[in-house]
């Protein structure tokens, strides 16, 4: 949902959240235009660790659950946490407009009306995910799974349960849309090779971003180029998993505190 | 004469022995779009989106470039088909309609709907009778404007937005019947298709897909919705309109509505008389995955298994395309375009059999087509020399849940994307096999797809080009980085310049070959 919420679904209940801003105001104090306003700072500054709905991503929590919005009292502590941050806990300080803050904080409020209303999308907890088998989920991931070929539980997933539980391991787990990016190499007509990380790809441009961070584009039919993505190995795996594996690889990632 | 086979509204002014002389030419099998006009929601009844327009060809596309842009000036991305009569552009977004010079570019007039906490999901466009304009709203009300100035003529109400209906819907005007979509899909609510009379707003008939609670005959084994939001095709000669439904709710919640769920997720054949089925055909039976079969029923007089045939195709959401026998609802063929796992096989009736233990779980499932679908509301394309339907496609994963404290009302359960690709597909409507596919890139495209007698179709990937591709082989020809494609492009030609109309982003761009003089 949060990836396809901007152009898509039609998918009438993908955009659930469009409903949501353009819906009902928590106790009728924001007006819609105020929501309106929030859901478009929230998408921009918010939405990628939060998503976009405010109902949890990556890295942070589902904010329609937390005791900060839950607690109408509250209000100006969560503008606080909003202007000073938490920084202790990853979440850097947002400088906004008081309108903006105030739109904000009208948006969130609004989401939580609207997910604790009937009808409403529903949540996964962490309990709801306990079917695996952890060893049958390590034996995967060695084998048939080849994770093992790019991850190690002891390297880069060394403490991944510590850091990601629940939905967010599992939607992490099957495609980490954060995770490592890929890797460009343009040769130029000149016989040139550049090396860097991938900025953009479509059928006509291609682009990375160089060693010394600048941004540089070709026409893709000018240069010739080659691209390592290691993600291409999830979206692959996404048609091999049956639910069992997939269960199984979540339990044993869930071992790896 | 000769632009009745051509232009259903010209047809519609000559009356209805036009109608038989334009149907005795075969112009449901030949299925070409206005030259100067695209009147209605899919440019003709066929739904086939298909221009008769040869100006710009295969050996010149190269050279288009922007005739004109205009911009709407709104967040909301356009999701509209341009209706194009007497050389005006109507264009919306939800709550507005613009008027635009079909030469220029330039705004004639502009009309904004009052403010109101209807659902905005996005706009399909308008309807269009002698000098008014029809427009539905995010309240589920349709609005008649003047087409001369915008000016409001009345206001009606087509369902209880304070239920959960809304409406995004392009009404499809048969005759003095103004056919008109809505949707819901967070509340239990019965689907309806209204017909109603474009003089006066008075509503004619309603046609209930899932009817209300406690009506007799029910077939809907519990569920509510199967909501036609999409315009429907319609075919003069059986007098039938074809219009598919959207999603059963609850959405998620399989048990609480066990059975097949008729008529949701389905093709229907209705009489636009007098609202009465004719036949249906489910493309997905007891659906717990939000596979609306909403999508554009195409209409093609062809041939199946070397006889003639009277067919209606669907690229459907769920990942699999169908042809019936449009006088019957007969599956001709059922096979996927998209990539599908949620299925142990086909029915003897052409239904995909749904596999139980890929309906939502506590513990989740993973599930191709995602919930935005193999493929959604943007439009294929079919051309008639080539015999290929072209479909924008998605290959897409998501997860599933339900459990039984989700409830049974509304969405009833939850679900995540996870990740998908998108590709243009050439399919073989005679066969169901994938002639050719040309990528588009990660996640969904908007773009719907136009094709031309002259071999050109015309799209957008996910990144933000619309493109000119050979109808024949897939391969690019023409692009332009526009911003994200939502609409389906339309083309009409006015003062011997082919024009082709296609969303941007939140704007609207007219591309047209180099003017000569």
């Amino acid at each position: 949902m949060r990836k396809r919420m901007s152009n898509l679904a039609e998918s009438v209940g993908a955009v659930l959240l469009l409903q949501l801003v353009a819906g009902t105001v928590a106790a009728g104090q924001a007006t819609p235009a105020q929501v309106q306003t929030g859901q478009r700072v929230f998408a921009a500054q918010c939405g990628f660790c939060h998503g976009r709905d405010a109902m949890g991503g990556e890295t942070g929590p589902d904010l329609t659950r937390s005791p900060l919005v839950r607690d109408e009292a509250a209000g100006d502590r969560l503008r606080a946490v909003v202007r000073d941050g938490r920084v202790d806990k990853g979440m850097p300080a947002f400088r906004l407009t008081d309108a903006d803050l105030t739109a904000v904080v009208a948006f969130i409020r609004d989401q939580k009306v609207k997910a604790d209303s009937p009808g409403a999308r529903r949540n996964v907890s962490t309990a709801d995910l306990q079917t695996g088998n952890p060893e049958a989920g390590r034996v995967y991931f060695n084998g048939a799974g080849r994770c093992a070929s790019c991850h190690s539980p002891t390297g880069d997933l060394a403490g991944i349960a510590s850091r990601l539980q629940g939905l967010q391991l599992l939607q992490r787990m099957l495609y980490p849309s954060n995770g490592r990016g890929a890797k460009a190499a343009v040769t130029l007509p000149s016989g040139e090779t550049i090396r860097g990380a991938l900025a953009y790809r479509d059928e006509f441009t291609i682009a990375l971003t160089d060693a010394s961070g600048r941004y540089r584009s070709w026409p893709a039919a000018q240069v010739k180029f080659t691209v390592e993505n290691p993600l291409d190995a999830h979206a692959e795996q996404l048609g091999k998993y049956t639910d069992d594996d997939m269960h199984d690889v979540l339990a044993y990632l869930q071992t790896l505190r | 004469m000769t632009t009745c086979t051509t232009f259903w509204r010209t047809c519609r002014r000559c009356g209805s022995a036009a109608f038989g002389f334009a149907l005795a030419a075969g112009a449901i099998a030949a299925a070409q779009s206005g030259a100067d006009g695209w009147t209605t929601y899919h440019g003709d009844y066929t739904g086939q989106r298909h221009s008769s327009l040869t100006q710009i060809t295969p050996a010149n596309v190269h050279q288009v470039a922007l005739a004109w842009a205009f911009a709407t000036g709104q967040p909301a991305q356009i999701k509209a088909t341009p209706i194009l009569a007497n050389g005006v552009v109507y264009i919306t977004s939800p709550d507005h309609v613009w008027a635009i010079d079909a030469r220029s570019g330039h705004q004639i007039w502009h009309y904004g709907y009052p403010a109101n906490e209807g659902f905005h999901i996005g706009h399909r466009g308008v309807a269009i009778d002698k000098d008014t304009v029809f427009f539905t709203t995010p309240d589920a009300h349709l609005v008649a404007l003047n087409a001369n100035d915008g000016k409001v003529k009345w206001n009606v109400v087509v369902a209880d937005a304070k239920k959960g209906y809304w409406s995004t819907n392009a009404p499809l005007l048969i005759r003095n019947h103004l056919l008109v979509g809505v949707a819901g899909d967070f509340d239990n609510l019965p689907g309806i298709l209204t017909s109603i009379d474009p003089e006066t707003g008075r509503t004619q008939w309603v046609f209930y897909s899932t009817p209300p609670p406690g009506t007799a005959g029910n077939p809907s084994d519990g569920a509510t919705g199967g909501q036609m939001w999409m315009t429907g095709t319609y075919d003069p000669q059986q007098n039938l309109v074809f219009v598919g439904t959207g999603n059963p709710t609850p959405v998620l919640n399989g048990p609480a509505r066990a059975g097949d769920n008729r008529w949701t997720d389905s093709i229907l054949a209705i009489n636009p008389d007098t609202g009465k089925l004719a036949w249906g055909f489910q493309a997905t039976r007891h659906d717990t995955h939000d596979w609306d079969a909403a999508e554009v029923p195409v209409l093609v007089d062809g041939s199946f298994n070397g006889a003639p045939a009277k067919v209606v195709m669907q690229a459907s959401r769920n990942g699999y395309f169908y042809v019936l026998d449009r006088t019957t609802g007969r599956s001709l063929l059922t096979k996927p375009f998209a990539t599908a796992n949620w299925a142990t096989g086909i029915d003897q009736d052409g239904r995909p059999i749904p596999n139980p233990a890929k309906e939502p779980a506590r513990d989740g499932r993973l599930v191709a087509p995602d919930e935005s679908g193999g493929t959604n509301y943007r439009s294929p394309s079919f051309d008639p020399k080539s015999g290929l339907l072209l479909v924008s496609s998605h290959d897409a994963y998501g997860i599933y849940f339900f459990r039984p404290d989700h409830g049974a009302y509304g969405w009833a359960g939850a679900d995540y994307g996870v990740f998908g690709r998108s590709a243009l597909r050439a399919i073989d409507y005679r066969t169901g096999e994938i002639r050719w596919s040309h990528e588009l890139g990660e996640g969904a495209s908007g773009a719907g797809v136009l094709t031309t007698e002259s071999g050109l179709a015309f799209t957008g990937d996910t990144a933000g080009n619309v493109m000119a591709l050979r109808t024949s082989d897939g391969a690019t020809l023409w692009h332009s980085g526009i911003g994200r494609v939502g609409n389906s492009p339309i083309t009409y030609q006015l003062d011997g310049r082919q024009y082709v109309l296609v969303g941007g982003g939140a704007s609207l761009f007219a591309f047209a070959l180099p003017e000569t003089r």
